[in-house]
């Protein structure tokens, strides 16, 4: 025990002694934090794209016109409803109140505004602006082929501005609308869906007219809606129906699957090219004299470990503290309930054991590997069929957050190489706990093979010079 | 004699090829033992073999009284043929970790890697990193590595290549000094000069087998007897003798004098060939018997199993 030791202490110390480690350790959290936020931002802080509504009749264009306007409306209602719900969830029902009652746009974001600036002022620094996504101005000449200039970016807007897009909205001989879209964009056609659907209402609206019916009714007719909920027949569901609270441990899972994941293939390669780094620094023939094959396979097993729990340490008390805060003082809010469930034990002991039984599982894996391999080369030639095993939990995710127990990810889920991720999204659907012992029994079973497999292949990496080189004939045996 | 080693028909097989075959010798304690033989003839499989890295295919190995163990190896110190160290420890550092691997405390092994490194003159790169020192330098750390838990046993493979002729000079003070402290000293080589300044005993091993196994003066014994002789002038003396049976090889020229070494075998001793010389008309100003060198006793031995260019002199 004492030379095990002594190898993971002399592993870990290389690691944690490197520049790379503290790095990556305070880096880490940064990167995954401008993972999740660069988006939003990026989309905050693209301008409105301009765009210009052509039409033979005043009325279609006023329809289209509206309907952006609603849109840029209801996207503004989300962002600061979001917002409330976030930072101070006990005003929501005030704020959206406050929001309704005002028909434009920018009077409503500012009476939301004014409501936090009174009851919450310290979250009013990070208050949203919300930008309109399409701003419409007035088309700079009256056709398209008088627009084409502003389209293609031969001339500019008096403000100095490139046109975006433009739309045409016709009618044809009976009457019915066409509507063209002009862009240099040719990948992005949103703002056809939108005054589609604008034009699908005008022709509603007016077939209704034509029925007889005020445009008042057609309007009351539109907005009919049925309230909608869902439940959850399990005895042990608490008031039967589904919310964001019953859905967040889902997305809590599969988040942390996607770390488990990304840690257990990361430490996984710090194995494998400690093991080659050993064997090309030829200081195995040294080491084999005081430790055994198997020795050296649990020291640094042990020591690549203890460097995982440094990791999980750090990043576990930072992004643990950022969550309960989150969890306690937004309790009712979307992340609230988010980062409670992040925070629950069941789903933590889960990746616990996952991570146990994945690393070991891997881990002895790739020290095999890389006790085979003389180069970091041939290491990368042998991981392709690695990687594709490896990444198959993750192509499961998909079907995972459509049915956890679906009978492909049931089924996935007794292979103990995918145990470890599969299990711990399917946890919060409610496992049997005869399927969860089975599961981790079937994950120790396979470990106590694998570890004892990878000793026997490590050995003979190590001891007898056995390499895919020389398994492919190009063996070079030592004197 | 009280063996600190005794190893009886090793043997040693990848697949169809046998790397050693049939080895027996027995090391006494407290003595320097050179294993010797060209590249390629076994001597590394057959280290380590010693040292347990390697399980022999067939054979027995009684290494300081009993068998192979975790317990008697604790008290072997070991310098590969393939050197290496942690490139990020410090020689230092380097030092006590195998040292605590032996199972050294670690207050002792620090201690004695200070010691070590001042001993030999390395204070200076006490704590430098492997990384930044040369070869040579970082070899000289791997022997004190080697023999810093104080083991009984000491074994070297191809210890003096690498180093220049300055270390290779202090190499073998510290392999005296070994040996003077009562430790018994294992090194093998395929340079003949240091097992002759330093061994007891030899072992000559050539394609896996054993040609000798015997004390240095027993080897000597066995090679042919040389004389050295001179000629003035162009004489080209291997041009006249060598067609009449006579192994000659010029050694050297100086001050317009060729110096010549020739082997007298097959029955034919000095007055065969200084008679030989005196017919072939040569300008003689030395004909000196000589005594033969470990090299020529190992040729001898081996040297119809060998390539010339695998031994060096």
């Amino acid at each position: 025990m004492g030379r095990i030791f002594l190898v993971a202490r002399r592993e870990y110390l290389a690691y944690v002694a490197a520049w790379g480690f503290w790095v990556s350790l305070l880096t880490a959290p940064i990167l995954i934090a401008a993972l999740i936020f660069a988006p939003v931002l990026l989309a905050r802080a693209e301008p409105s794209r301009l765009l210009a509504v052509v039409a033979e009749q005043a009325a279609d264009a006023n329809a289209v016109i509206r309907a952006f306007e609603e849109q840029a409306r209801d996207e503004a209602r989300t962002e600061v409803r979001a917002f409330v719900g976030a930072t101070a969830p006990y005003l929501a029902e005030r704020a959206t109140a406050a929001f309704d009652a005002e028909s434009d746009r920018g009077a409503a974001v500012a009476a939301v505004r004014a409501i936090v600036a009174r009851e919450a002022p310290r979250s009013l620094a990070a208050f949203p602006a919300p930008t309109p996504r399409y701003l419409l101005v007035e088309p700079p000449a009256r056709g398209i082929e008088g627009l084409r200039p502003y389209l293609d970016g031969t001339r500019t807007l008096s403000s100095g501005h490139v046109l975006y897009g433009a739309l045409n909205v016709r009618r044809d001989a009976s009457g019915a609308p066409l509507i063209e879209y002009w862009s240099t964009n040719l990948q992005h056609d949103e703002p056809t869906i939108i005054a589609g659907r604008a034009m699908r209402l005008a022709m509603q609206r007016e077939a209704l007219a034509r029925q007889g019916i005020a445009p008042e009714e057609a309007e009351r007719l539109n907005q009919l809606e049925p309230a909608v909920a869902q439940f959850d027949p399990r005895p042990g569901a608490a008031q039967g129906e589904v919310t964001v609270r019953e859905r967040a441990p889902f997305f809590a899972a599969i988040a942390l699957a996607f770390v488990l994941w990304s840690v257990v293939f990361s430490v996984a390669n710090m194995l494998l090219s400690g093991v080659i780094e050993e064997k090309s620094n030829k200081i195995l023939d040294t080491l084999l004299t005081s430790v055994s094959p198997v020795e050296i396979l649990l020291g640094k097993l042990l020591g690549v470990a203890a460097v995982s729990a440094t990791l999980f340490l750090f990043w576990g008390a930072l992004g643990g503290g950022l969550l309960a805060v989150a969890a306690s003082k937004m309790s009712d809010s979307f992340v609230g309930q988010i980062a409670a469930a992040f925070l629950e034990p069941r789903l933590i002991a889960a990746f616990a054991v996952g991570f146990i039984a994945g690393y070991l599982m891997y881990g002895a894996i790739f020290l095999a590997l890389g006790s085979l391999c003389e180069s970091i080369q041939e290491a990368q030639t042998l991981l392709g069929p690695v990687a594709i095993v490896l990444s198959m939990p993750m192509l499961l995710i998909g079907p995972a957050m459509d049915n956890p127990n679906s009978p492909i990810i049931e089924a996935a889920s007794w292979a103990p190489l995918f145990t470890p991720f599969l299990l711990l999204i399917r946890a919060p659907a409610g496992l049997a706990w005869t399927e969860i012992a089975a599961q981790g029994a079937l994950m120790v079973a396979t470990v106590i093979v694998l570890l004892f497999l990878a000793a026997g292949v490590f050995r003979a990496g190590v001891v007898n010079q056995l390499s895919l080189a020389g398994l492919f004939g190009r063996k070079t045996q030592k004197e | 004699m009280d063996a600190a080693l005794e190893a009886e028909g090793l043997v040693k097989r990848y697949g169809a090829r046998t790397a050693v075959r049939d080895v027996s010798f027995s090391v006494p304690k407290g003595s320097i033992y050179g294993v010797l033989g060209p590249n390629g003839a076994g001597k590394s499989t057959t280290l380590r073999m010693i040292v347990g890295v390697l399980k022999p295919s067939a054979g027995r190995i009684s290494l300081l009284g009993g068998p192979i163990s975790r317990e008697t190896l604790r008290r072997v110190g070991y310098l590969p043929e393939e050197r290496g160290l942690y490139r990020s420890m410090s020689a230092r550092g380097a030092i006590a970790y195998l040292a605590r691997l032996k199972g050294t405390p670690a207050r002792t092994a620090f201690r004695r890697a200070d010691q070590l490194l001042a001993d030999h003159g390395l204070e200076k790169i006490r704590n430098k990193r492997i990384k930044t020192l040369s070869k040579g330098m970082a070899q000289k750390v791997q022997v004190l590595a080697a023999i810093a838990h104080e083991p009984e046993f000491i074994i070297f493979d191809e210890p003096f290549s690498g180093l220049d002729p300055v270390n290779q000079r202090a190499l073998e003070a510290t392999i005296r000094a070994q040996a003077q402290a009562g430790r018994t000293v294992l090194f093998s080589t395929h340079v003949m000069e240091h097992a002759e300044r330093l061994c007891e005993r030899i072992l000559l091993i050539a394609q896996g087998a054993r040609a000798f196994e015997g004390t240095v003066s027993e080897a000597l014994a066995l090679a042919p007897s040389v004389a050295v002789l001179e000629t003035d002038g162009a004489f080209d003396l291997a041009g006249a003798l060598v067609p009449k049976g006579f192994a000659v090889t010029l050694e050297g020229e100086e001050h317009g004098n060729k110096r010549w070494r020739a082997r007298l075998e097959n029955g034919r001793g000095s007055r065969q060939l200084l008679q030989a010389c005196v017919e072939a008309g040569a300008p003689l100003s030395l004909f000196e018997p000589a005594r033969a060198s470990l090299h020529e006793a190992f040729v001898a031995l081996v040297g119809d199993k060998i390539k010339p260019s695998t031994v060096a002199e």
